[in-house]
């Protein structure tokens, strides 16, 4: 992803966090425009079509979906414009939420401006971010902790045994270089792993996810 | 009165209120007390209006219906109010029976308004029957309606918090960095206030994710340290167990030598439970650690295979930091 900077929008709706947020991405990433409400970052995300939008999951405006109302109203007129989420908080449903709606990845808002960097990179290449958090959501979603694995034939409804060991080596905090080694594996092969789990967490309809986090009052 | 302002007022006269054992809706008894007449006289009063065009009548519902019922005492608090007579079941015995006179004084041949009349009749029974019923309905919805009103001022107070002060804590991490004074400052009072907002329903009983993520918080405030800890599953290992104890430990020398980023991952099965604590730090071998450095070899390792798990610690991935894995199945403690 070298050669031209990636172009992001930013939206968030504070504007503090925005210019915090602009001011600490480093070169690779250049911001084209920045909103504050979900109709306003619906507009700027068709007008711009940026390579990537970050995103808050907290949003006024609109009819009340926030972020991930802005996936759903924005991507089919900006199908090459990938959406990264970024959030404060680590409640599951939210996370969970916004993924579905069709968001690559999550970090929190804590995270450095070189981690979003590289974040941003990793989604604009077409990859999964995955934070450890989320790993740990996956798992606790797909049951496979508990062993719960072989239940259901359901392809979409469980991880295969290589995607639980990526994502439990994620959870435990590896980056994706660090479970390549692990599992003697490239880090393409990580990569193809995320993206699967990615879109069987968005596609599953295994205990209706959101339904899920909201019962079990996941952090 | 005038000349001492300072002092509260004496109360002049009692609150208006019903009593909660009368004997028919203790309007009377509200009345008398709270202008200090007589009881019975006051009874006099309302029965001789009753014949002045019904107005006593009128005005006893109408005072049973407005005047609250007197506060309960402590201990009897949920005890229904007592009426000494049943007004309720007169009032069904009293439009049985004319229902009944009806029936038998005009029979067949009474016509539209006698048969409207036992209708009414019976109606007003099935109505004193089903009162109370009503009544309770009634009060279970205003009592829920409260209760919601009071959980949506609750979340909407946690959203405006969320929306501004974690926003701005969050920042400040962001901008100091990861290992400052500040940030550690503000990550510990985010999740302080994450904890508050989000955990009120929670249990409270400590089970060994929640007692590490409370450990993590007081380590981020004593070392320059940002722990992200994820659980996974259940388990039934609580804080007071050794395997917590070995936990705190890794997680202590971690924050200790290594700083910096220490992930720690808990993932609970039905049979075993695993803990993962990694740090990149510059790392360590075990194997030559000296025999009197009793950290790592008696507090973790010794304690794990004493308590029946095994703990085993190496060298990150990459070869960057130690990672420390402990191992621990609940139910194989007593065979071993």
């Amino acid at each position: 992803m070298t050669g031209k900077p990636i172009s992001v929008v930013v939206v968030d709706d504070h504007s503090i966090f925005r210019s915090g947020l602009k001011a600490d991405l480093d070169a690779s990433v250049s911001v084209v425009a920045e909103a504050g409400d979900v109709d306003s970052a619906v507009a700027a995300v068709v007008e711009n079509r940026p390579d990537v939008v970050l995103l808050d999951v907290h949003l006024p405006g609109g009819s009340g979906g926030g972020g991930a109302e802005v996936i759903r109203r924005s991507s089919g007129q900006a199908p090459r414009t990938r959406f990264l989420a970024l959030s404060v908080s680590d409640s599951a449903e939210d996370v969970v939420g916004v993924i579905r709606a069709g968001a690559r990845g999550y970090i929190t808002k804590g995270s450095s401006g070189a981690e979003v960097s590289r974040a941003v990179a990793t989604v604009a290449g077409g990859d999964a971010v995955f934070s450890p958090r989320l790993a740990g959501f996956v798992l606790d979603a797909f049951g496979a902790a508990a062993g719960e694995q072989a239940s259901t034939d359901e392809e979409l409804d469980r991880l295969s045994a290589r995607e639980r060991e990526v994502m439990r080596l994620i959870a435990r905090g590896y980056s994706y270089k660090e479970v390549a080694a692990e599992l003697y594996i490239s880090i393409k092969t990580v990569e193809t792993h995320v993206s699967a789990v990615l879109r069987k967490l968005q596609l599953s309809s295994r205990h209706e996810l959101t339904a899920w986090a909201l019962e079990r009052r996941l952090l | 009165m005038t000349s001492m302002p300072a002092r509260p007022l004496p109360p002049q006269r009692l609150p208006l209120v019903r009593p909660r054992d009368c004997v028919l809706g203790g309007v009377s008894v509200a009345v008398a007390r709270h202008l200090g007449w007589s009881v019975s006289a006051t009874r006099w009063v309302f029965a001789g209006l009753g014949f002045v065009g019904g107005a006593g009548v009128l005005m006893y519902l109408w005072l049973w219906a407005t005047v609250p019922v007197e506060e309960a005492t402590d201990a009897a608090s949920d005890a229904p109010v007592r009426h000494r007579i049943p007004l309720r079941w007169l009032v069904v015995g009293l439009s049985l029976l004319a229902a009944i006179w009806l029936l038998l004084a005009w029979g067949g041949s009474g016509g539209v308004v006698a048969g409207l009349l036992f209708t009414l009749a019976v109606l007003v029974a099935a109505a004193a029957v089903f009162a109370p019923v009503g009544v309770r309905l009634w009060h279970e919805l205003i009592t829920e309606r409260t209760k919601r009103v009071r959980e949506e001022e609750r979340a909407e107070m946690a959203a405006h918090l969320h929306d501004s002060v974690l926003q701005t804590l969050a920042l400040i991490q962001n901008r100091a960095g990861p290992s400052s004074e500040v940030a550690r400052i503000a990550r510990a009072q985010e999740r302080e206030l994450r904890e508050w907002l989000y955990a009120g329903t929670g249990s409270a009983d400590a089970d060994l994710a929640t007692d590490l993520k409370d450990y993590a918080t007081a380590l981020e405030l004593d070392y320059p340290v940002r722990v992200e800890l994820v659980a996974v599953g259940t388990t039934a290992e609580r804080s007071s167990g050794e395997l917590a104890a070995a936990c705190r430990e890794a997680m202590l020398n971690a924050a200790r030598h290594a700083g910096g980023e220490v992930s720690v991952y808990i993932e609970g099965s039905v049979s075993a439970v695993d803990v993962f604590i990694r740090d990149r730090g510059p790392g360590f071998d075990p194997a030559r650690v000296p025999e009197d450095r009793l950290g790592v070899r008696e507090s973790i390792i010794g304690r794990m295979r004493r308590a029946g798990g095994s703990a085993t610690v190496r060298r990150g991935a990459g070869g960057v930091g130690t990672e420390v894995h402990l191992h621990f199945e609940p139910g194989r403690k007593e065979e071993s």
